[in-house]
């Protein structure tokens, strides 16, 4: 039987680490997917 | 909301553009980066007349349209661009008035883009004092423009030109000088060939330095009705351009603008006979780098002991004060301790872009390019490198980023990958406090033997970085020629405003950027601290009570143990205890291996892992530094942080790459991950066998 | 041999006569480093490297190696303006 305490620790947690892995993770893929060069020729 | 005016603020380098920009925007700006590309994007808006908004994009200093680095290209590409969306309704072209020849060589390339454009010339209060007369009337009708004549410093002239961009749709679009006359019958094959193009822009794309700029060209194919010119050949058109565009300024400039030679150059000369002497330029260059260590050491200790104190104070009145429970204990003991992790530093970074930025401003980091040049080019570095190395002092991450100015690819290289060894201000609290530890607070001529303990530091930091520039030099093979040109301002008094702005945005990025990384690792470590896997973590007490059974232990000492038997076999002891072994030589404990391992998040996070690990096992709030200095050696018996233990300490966080947000950004600005991997397992290793070194020496 | 703006010593002027332009990048001519131009050199670093010069009323400084490929005519005396 969980407390209320108990729950928002592991919500914190939660957010914390979702925070993490979308600092480290998902920036790189976005990099990969940028169209910087592609997208910028003279039409 | 009603549709904003775009306006591109376009401009050479050193014409106050920024500070333009910072007069048109006040605090409504925001800075970022252009997508895909690290160069850094400021913009803003402007309130004007008649209740009409203005977005303001600030575009990076650029001499031409002739791009030789990222920085400009991005002006090239945008200008280029007609479908882009930050592509300006108009531009505002900022002009330096004591060097307004130079400056409109640029003025006329956009002009001939067809792109209306305001020339707002800056510096309007120097005109008196350089003997410097305009007849604008006559300038605006031959320039075939509007005209605002400005002062960025006293911000007069800042409503004239929000007055022109309201009216910018009355501006003339025809181009002011005709470059197809250079080649007739090149140009007029070229358009023929193009024929909806415009021909300037057609010019301009064949143009481009495409060695170092990657602009797509798939457009200009060599066709059979249109055929293209040797690299030579079109350089030679290019010379043939620039005269003719200097032709035309010159006669322009002729009527328009007359200088009274007889108020002599006065303050550049006497200084710069000085500050660029062969002994004295040198002289005053260390004594500058040596004041501003000695500044951020005793200046920053104040706020920073009392932010220190401060936080221990409140995470005991949150302890107090909420109700008991985890979660309490996560925000007294993670969150609180983690956000001062985070604001401790404010003052150092402050105050180092406070000098930083006053060495930009005033002019004198030219004449420190100037000067090191010759000296860093033995390395494999250029003056330029200098800029990103001593930037390297508050973060890696601008550093590396900085050095996108070095037009040479290898002299580029070797600073990214040399850069990280430059003393960041995340080593910096490592450094502070195990200096403060380990390093008597003594007097020697006058001087700290702990002030001397971190120059020391920093100056192994870069000793390091120029000695495996040179190494890098000498291994990697070398493609192009280097060239270097580095313009030589006037010595300006700096704009409070515009230093005030820079330490601002560079603390708020700090804050909010590095910042939120060090409270989520923050808030992970206490989680990780304060859980464990086994029986053994749950049963803590019960355990350690039934071991002192019958023997006579007060109930402080049991607490204390059974706190740190928690700790044990918590998954961060775990964690630690693993990597025990491989660090035990280098004189550590696996407190401080948890420690070294959340510091490959961000090295600051040491100071806040040491921090969260001790309150967790010690009841009693005292302050971080004394409670690591009580800590006790489990191998030796002697303390933990002694000089050997501390000495190798410093020099594994000077050596190591343990940040991966640096990785992250060699690794953009390389496009490789090569490098950062290199440099990853070669300056961790380094720092492993110089701090073993050290270690067994000093024991 | 040529006369270049490395032969230039501190203080004195040349104007600036021919360029090699294969090797000399576009940037230089648009800063005002064309034939015709005057050129005073302000200063040296050690080592005669790197060059302050003041071209066509603007400030910089350039490498030796580059200096070399910039062929001038020296004036002989300060002019008065």
């Amino acid at each position: 039987m969980p407390d209320i305490q108990t729950i928002l620790v592991y919500a914190a947690l939660a957010i914390a680490v979702g925070f993490l892995v979308k600092k480290f993770f998902l920036p790189k893929k976005k990099t990969k997917k940028a169209c910087s060069n592609q997208d910028c020729g003279c039409h | 909301m009603s549709k904003q005016i775009k306006v591109a603020l376009i401009g050479n380098p050193n014409t106050g553009k920024t500070s333009v920009f910072n007069q048109l925007t006040g605090l409504n700006q925001k800075v970022g980066n252009y997508p895909g590309i690290t160069v850094e994007k400021k913009e803003g808006v402007c309130k004007l007349p008649r209740g009409i908004k203005a977005h303001i994009l600030d575009l990076p200093g650029t001499y031409s349209l002739n791009a030789t680095s990222l920085d400009e290209n991005v002006v090239i590409e945008l200008l280029l661009n007609k479908s882009h969306k930050d592509f300006p309704d108009v531009a505002v072209v900022i002009s330096d008035v004591e060097n307004l020849k130079r400056n409109l060589l640029l003025f006329t390339q956009i002009k001939d883009l067809k792109i209306p454009a305001i020339l707002a010339i800056n510096m309007a209060d120097r005109m008196d004092r350089k003997g410097i007369s305009l007849d604008i009337e006559l300038l605006e009708k031959k320039l075939n423009t509007k005209i605002a004549l400005v002062s960025s410093r006293k911000g007069t002239g800042i409503d004239t030109i929000k007055e022109l961009i309201l009216e910018y749709r009355k501006l003339p679009t025809e181009p002011c000088v005709n470059a197809s006359v250079i080649d007739k019958d090149y140009f007029e094959n070229l358009q023929n060939a193009f024929p909806d193009q415009e021909l300037y822009k057609l010019w301009l794309v064949i143009t481009q330095d495409v060695n170092f700029v990657q602009l797509n060209r798939h457009t200009i194919p060599d066709t059979s009705s249109f055929n293209t010119k040797s690299r030579s050949e079109l350089k030679r058109l290019q010379q043939k351009e620039a005269i003719c565009r200097y032709q035309f300024i010159n006669g322009t400039l002729k009527e328009g603008y007359k200088v009274d030679a007889g108020a002599a150059k006065g303050l550049r000369a006497s200084l710069d006979r000085v500050l660029t002497h062969k002994v004295w330029g040198y002289v005053i260059f260390f004594a500058i780098l040596l004041l501003i260590f000695q500044t951020i050491f005793n200046w920053s200790q104040y706020p920073m002991d009392y932010i220190d104190e401060l936080f221990a104070s409140f995470s005991e009145w949150a302890k107090a004060t909420l109700p008991a429970g985890v979660f309490t204990n996560l925000i007294s003991e993670g969150l609180i301790p983690g956000i001062g992790g985070i604001v401790i530093f404010i003052p150092q970074i402050a105050f180092l872009f406070l000098f930083i930025s006053l060495l930009e401003e005033s002019g004198y980091m030219s004449r420190v390019v100037f000067l090191m040049d010759k000296g860093m080019r033995r390395f494999g570095l250029s003056g330029k490198s200098v800029v990103p190395l001593i930037s390297g002092t508050a973060c890696a991450i601008p550093a590396v980023m900085a050095t996108r100015n070095i037009e040479n690819w290898k002299e580029r290289l070797i600073t990214i990958l040399v850069t990280p060894f430059m003393t960041c201000s995340a080593r910096l609290p490592v450094y502070l406090i195990i200096i403060a530890l380990v390093i008597p607070d003594k007097r020697f001529m006058g001087l700290n033997y702990q002030g001397l303990m971190l120059m020391a530091l920093y100056l192994i930091g870069f000793i390091t970085a120029v000695g495996s520039a040179y190494l890098l030099h000498k291994v990697m093979k070398t493609r192009t020629k280097s060239f270097f040109m580095v313009e030589m301002p006037n010595y300006k008094v700096p704009l409070l405003k515009n230093v005030a702005l820079t330490v601002l945005e560079k603390t708020k990025s700090f804050v909010f950027g590095a910042g939120k990384i060090i409270l989520a690792i923050s808030i992970i470590l206490w989680f990780l601290a304060s859980n464990g896997p086994s029986d053994k973590y749950a049963n803590a007490e019960e355990i350690v009570t039934e071991k002192h059974r019958g023997q006579d232990i007060s109930e402080e000492d049991l607490n204390t143990e059974i706190a740190s038997y928690q700790l044990e076999n918590s998954y961060i002891g775990i964690i630690g205890k693993a990597i025990e072994p491989a660090i035990q030589p280098l004189g550590y404990d696996w407190k401080i291996g948890i420690a070294l391992v959340s510091s490959f998040a961000a090295r600051e996070v040491f100071v806040g892992t040491l921090a969260t690990i001790y309150s967790v096992g010690s009841e009693e709030e005292s302050t971080i530094k004394n409670r690591m200095a009580a800590e006790i050696n489990p191998v030796t018996g002697g303390k933990l942080f002694n000089l050997a233990s501390g000495v190798s300490l410093l020099l594994f966080y000077a050596f190591a790459m343990q940040c991966m947000s640096t990785l992250a950004i060699v690794k953009r600005e390389t496009n490789s991950w090569k490098w950062p991997m290199a440099q990853l397992i070669l300056m961790s290793g380094f720092a492993y066998i110089v701090a073993l070194i050290a270690y067994q020496v000093l024991k | 041999m040529k006369t270049t703006i490395a032969h230039l010593k501190r203080g004195e002027k040349g104007i600036i006569k021919d360029i090699s332009i294969d090797n000399v990048p576009v940037k230089l001519f648009e800063m005002g480093c064309l034939p015709g131009n005057e050129v005073e050199l302000l200063q040296v670093a050690p080592f005669r490297d790197p060059l302050y010069l003041n071209i066509n009323g603007s400030f910089f400084s350039i490498r030796r190696e580059t200096a070399l490929l910039i062929e001038i005519e020296k004036l002989n005396e300060t002019r008065a303006l």
